[in-house]
């Protein structure tokens, strides 16, 4: 009697959970099949440009389209010569030099907050970067169109040179450091602090100075952490369109590393326009949008593959 | 809580620092380039702006612009001018404001009234039309129709035109004063379809006055199919087009009627709204005054620096 009770508890129990395996493994296959979906729907549109006739117009030239130094050659909706080359360099320069600048500045402040300034000092500055984190990015954009256009404008006159009302490559990298910069600092900050007290009071005890362990011992342990922060900073920085094209200023054609000139992204050519076309013009953006995925995903493995050779120490 | 404020402190400080006292005062050097900026080739305003100065085939190609042009959206052109001493760019009447400086379009001043009065040049009419009399699918479509065109011209209809970014001609009726003129608002007509068509640029200014017009008109089901002005009159005049699946009860055109939909009686046709366009430039900059020849000159480059348009 007793023994057929704990059977069927166990039954019980046991269909209990097969249910709830079952629940979690439905959230996680809808969550995920959206990567697929998402995918799935860009790869169709963007892949009309090629091998339909477009209405008319022509298929684009896929080489062409990679490597072409002018977004649209000819008329809109009747022409089929699109170029994004010039646009997929600018976006990995843009997104170094914004990383050249938010990197060191995010690094230092996270060893700031997590090892030099007192404690009251360190929670409230991780507070205000959590702030900065949470911004949406078109206020980004809306200081930077405000004040960082009038800012490299009038940088630019100081040395004589006229620049196309401050929208630049400058402009762009300022604001997407300013946004990538909360970014590094938090998870910088997360990677230093969990560094072994062993190793730092090992190199206190050897002599070394505080500033010198600092950045000898504390970063060198931290660099794993610290190199996943600057991934995810690049990530944004590739993938900001909003901000950007606030002050990026729509460029067309050529290619251009002069920091005082305009600039172009492959997110902010998706964008500019989208709302009000049709046909080509609108599918060709799905184009772009696949060749931004590529970029990413490459930048990405090309990143990890360094966080590999720059190797890890034991952290807790 | 004390937290929070240390933010805001550190936050409002970062500010100010952009917003520090405004450098000498800008002398505006003639000898400079022109800085071109212009909307991209899918915006109604550069179709206008570009088929207002006699270069057309600007309003969809960016290769006959002159090299080294700026893409930018409406208020980022506005915002551009109040930074740029030597740009220049364009915008809608309704959105020039006192940061920059408006040009006069071969002589005659950016302002409502000279729109109104048929005088500034640089500016798109835009006109509907009407079907023949006894030509609707039924009399309430009719009603309807001329219940709408009346709207139209009522302070009413004026006010959601001028909040949709174009002008309005001037009315001093209300649509209470003159609803009583119009029966078939009262009945329940939510069964019936008004077709409205015609030009695209006039689609959101449409879409408007229904949305607005249809709670006063018995809840009438608008439905918009707007493919360009030549099919304003097309559809709702041309005998081999009207009747079929695509015929309209009223079209719209963003450009005045010509040719054979001039043969269409004046009853038939008339003009809700004006749209007009602004070339703007820098507070700073002498020029005042721009001819179409001179804005075409500097948008396919003739014209690079400011020296050569004052000339």
């Amino acid at each position: 009697m007793e023994i057929s009770q704990q059977t069927a508890n166990t039954r019980k129990r046991r269909f209990f959970d097969n249910l709830m395996r079952g629940v979690f493994l439905s959230a996680a296959v809808v969550s995920a099949s959206f990567i697929f979906v998402i995918a799935g729907i860009i790869l169709v549109e963007g892949i009309i440009p090629f091998v339909t006739d477009n209405q008319g117009v022509g298929s684009v030239d896929l080489w062409k389209f990679i490597t072409g130094a002018t977004w649209l050659e000819g008329v809109t909706f009747y022409s089929n010569l699109y170029g994004v080359g010039f646009i997929i360099v600018s976006t990995l320069y843009i997104a170094l030099l914004s990383l050249l600048v938010s990197f060191p500045i995010g690094v230092l402040t996270a060893l700031f907050i997590a090892k030099v300034a007192p404690k009251k000092l360190a929670e409230s500055l991780r507070t205000v970067v959590e702030i900065l984190a949470s911004v949406p990015s078109i206020v980004f954009g809306l200081f930077g169109s405000g004040i960082i256009l009038k800012l490299v404008y009038d940088f630019s006159n100081l040395f004589g040179y006229q620049s196309k009302g401050g929208n630049s490559i400058l402009s762009v990298v300022l604001v997407l450091a300013i946004m990538t910069i909360p970014t590094i600092t938090a998870i910088s900050e997360v990677a230093i602090r969990s560094v072994d007290k062993a190793i730092e009071h090992g190199s206190l005890a050897l002599g070394a100075s505080v500033t010198q362990t600092n950045f000898k011992v504390v970063l060198a342990s931290a660099k794993s952490g610290i190199f996943a922060s600057a991934i995810l900073g690049i990530g944004r920085a590739l993938g900001e369109a909003t901000a950007v094209s606030l002050v990026a200023g729509g460029r067309r054609s050529g290619f251009s590393f002069d920091i005082l000139d305009t600039t172009s992204t492959l997110t902010s050519i998706m964008l500019e326009g989208m709302k009000e076309t049709v046909g080509i013009d609108y599918n060709i953006r799905f184009s772009v949008g696949l060749v931004l995925m590529v970029v990413i995903l490459l930048t990405n493995l090309v990143l990890n593959a360094i966080k590999r050779k720059v190797g890890n120490v034991h952290v807790k | 809580m004390r937290k929070i404020l240390i933010a805001i402190l550190f936050l409002s400080s970062f500010t100010f620092v952009g917003c520090g006292p405004s450098e000498d005062e800008p002398t505006f050097d003639t000898s400079k380039n022109i800085t071109v900026y212009t909307r991209d080739t899918t915006s109604g305003t550069r179709t206008g702006f570009m088929e207002g100065i006699g270069f057309p085939e600007a309003s969809s190609s960016d290769s006959v612009l002159v090299q080294g042009f700026l893409i930018r959206d409406n208020t980022a052109i506005l915002n551009a001018m109040t930074i740029d001493e030597y740009g220049i760019g364009y915008v809608s009447l309704s959105s020039v404001n006192a940061t920059v400086k408006g040009l006069a379009f071969n002589g005659v001043a950016p302002t409502v009234a000279n729109v109104l009065n048929d005088t500034y040049g640089l500016k798109r009419a835009f006109n509907w039309m009407l079907r023949a009399p006894g030509d609707y699918p039924s009399e309430t479509v009719e009603g309807i129709v001329n219940a709408f065109i009346a709207f139209l011209g009522t302070t009413d209809g004026g006010d959601i035109i001028n909040n949709a970014g174009a002008i309005a001609l001037p009315s001093t009726t209300t649509w209470d004063s003159i609803k009583g003129q119009h029966p078939v608002c009262l009945t329940n007509n939510a069964a019936v379809t008004v077709r409205l068509g015609g030009s695209d640029s006039i689609q959101k200014v449409a879409e408007a006055l229904t949305a607005a017009f249809k709670p006063k008109c018995g809840n009438f089901i608008a439905e918009h199919d707007h493919t360009g002005s030549g099919d304003a009159y097309k559809r709702t005049n041309d005998p081999a087009i009207k009747d079929t699946s695509v015929g309209k009860d009223i079209g719209f055109a963003s450009r005045q009627f010509r040719g054979s939909e001039l043969n269409v009686p004046e009853s038939l046709r008339g003009r809700l709204a004006w749209d007009a366009i602004v070339a703007i430039v820098h507070k700073e900059n002498p020029v005042s005054n721009a001819t179409a020849e001179e804005l075409k000159s500097i948008y396919n480059g003739t014209l690079k620096t400011w020296a050569e348009v004052l000339e």
